[in-house]
């Protein structure tokens, strides 16, 4: 969990998660992701990157739900979303 | 005419876009190994307010701010940012250079409004990925690289020929890129204050001073050949990569393995540029050594990781056969000569040398570290 002191937990949760996204003009918009049988509308995506691990290239984004702020990962190979870390 | 860009705090500012509440805060980027035991790797400009900056151990810059905030460094979405702030760029279709991960330059030399093109390009930056830039104009790269430095963040400064002597003469020569504090303080010696000061001295005054270097400074301030300036490369006299351990460490295995680490990032770019290197350098840090550094020349000159690991090792065993406390390490391979193409007399060697090729291909196409030597998970 986030500390007040705005330090980033290393400890990644990489759990896999279902996400409704909408994929437009070559981008990956994520809107509604399913994690712990709760869902969590996406309000914003503050930021997008990509990096590649070996052959596979994940598409990482850190997203607002208002309230808490996450980041979650798409695999453009294996296609499976996760929730890496709760920012 | 050249248009220097540089980014303002460029990882603290992505960490801010990525996590809004930080936005305003004093800021630190760290390793991720310790927030209390790294050094600040990049701060923002409110910790910069506070007199935190880069290169500052994580534990002093907390002791001037107590409420810094503390986020771990994570490469590859500066990496990416800076590509595609790159990719970005080139749009403008103009001849563009990284200067580096977080500062590019273009050749705008038929350009007529060069202040609107510096402002649709920071624009574009910030809509793009909520961070901002500063832009610099000048003659050639040097003085556009210095003007990017002199309105920040998030501003313009063009030195015309008309503005040029007034700009330089309210900033001092350190302010110039490659004035370090040793040099700006020979040249304080010399009645050599400011921008202008050093601006206006000659060719010959500042080779009789600073020697081959004062020439090529020369030659950069007073360019107006845009790119054609910029300094070719030398060869490199060594290559090196340390790292500085979250803690004190005695764990043999663990500093081998770091040891190791650092011996095959230091091959790799032997075998990149095709250089082979017959001295290799071990220096450790640690409470009960301080400073351990030793060197060892061989007759046969090497760039596989293996064999550069085996000579530190080699070096390392003059501390004895007890692994004292390690806090750094750093591996410097130097004496470089270009590889040989030799055929290898053995045929373990040539094999050897095939297995290298390989491992480079395979990182070379699906990324670094796609293949490594199994011992290095232990630092990974």
């Amino acid at each position: 969990m986030p500390d007040d002191s705005g330090y980033q937990n290393p400890d990644c949760l990489n759990q896999q998660i279902e996400v409704l996204a909408l994929f437009k003009a070559a981008k990956i918009l994520p809107r509604i992701f399913f994690w712990n049988n709760k869902i969590y509308k996406i309000k914003k995506v503050t930021y997008n990157w990509q990096e590649r691990l070996g052959k596979e290239t994940i598409s990482y984004f850190s997203v607002s739900t208002g309230i808490d702020l996450y980041q979650i990962s798409f695999n453009n190979t294996t296609y499976v979303w996760k929730i890496n870390k709760i920012i | 005419m050249i248009l220097h860009v540089d980014m303002d705090a460029f990882f603290a500012s992505i960490e801010q876009a990525i996590n809004p509440r930080l936005k305003g805060k004093p800021l630190i980027v760290g390793s991720r190994n310790s927030r209390m035991h790294t050094v600040v790797c990049a701060a923002s400009y409110e910790a910069k307010r506070a007199g935190i900056d880069s290169g500052m151990s994580s534990a002093e810059a907390f002791k001037i701010c107590p409420k810094l905030e503390f986020v771990a460094a994570e490469q590859s979405k500066y990496i990416w940012t800076s590509r595609q702030i790159f990719k970005l760029l080139k749009e403008f279709g103009f001849e563009l250079l990284y200067a580096s991960i977080d500062e590019f330059q273009m050749d705008i030399r038929d350009t007529t409004q060069p202040g609107l093109l510096a402002e649709e390009i920071r624009e574009k930056i910030f809509k793009e990925f909520n961070i901002t830039a500063s832009v610099g104009i000048a003659k050639n790269w040097l003085l556009a690289k210095l003007g990017s430095k002199l309105n920040k963040p998030n501003g313009v400064s063009i030195l015309t020929e008309a503005n040029l002597e007034s700009v330089l003469a309210r900033f001092p020569a350190a302010k110039i890129c490659g004035v370090g504090k040793n040099t700006a303080e020979l040249l304080g010696g010399l009645g050599v204050n400011t921008c202008l000061d050093l601006y206006q001295k000659s060719a010959q005054f500042l080779e009789q001073h600073l020697g081959k270097y004062g020439l090529n400074l020369y030659l950069s301030m007073h360019s107006t050949d845009s790119f054609d300036s910029l300094q070719e490369p030398e060869n490199p006299k060594s290559i090196s990569h340390s790292y500085t351990l979250p803690r004190a460490i005695s764990n043999p295995q663990f500093i081998k393995a770091w040891i190791r680490t650092l011996s095959e990032m230091v091959s790799q770019r032997l075998r990149q540029d095709n250089w082979e290197s017959y001295t290799v350098h071990l220096w450790l840090n640690g409470p009960e050594i301080g400073n351990f550094g030793a060197q060892k020349a061989f007759q046969q000159p090497v760039n596989d990781g293996l064999e550069v690991y085996q000579r530190c090792l080699k070096i390392m065993a003059k501390l004895g056969a007890k692994m004292p406390l390690v806090r750094a390490i750093g591996v410097t391979c130097s004496k470089l000569s270009k590889s040989s193409y030799a055929q290898p007399l053995f045929k373990e060697q040539a094999k050897r040398g095939e297995l290298l090729k390989a491992v480079d291909r395979i990182n070379s196409r699906f990324g670094d570290n796609s293949i490594y030597p199994a011992v290095i998970a232990l630092a990974r």
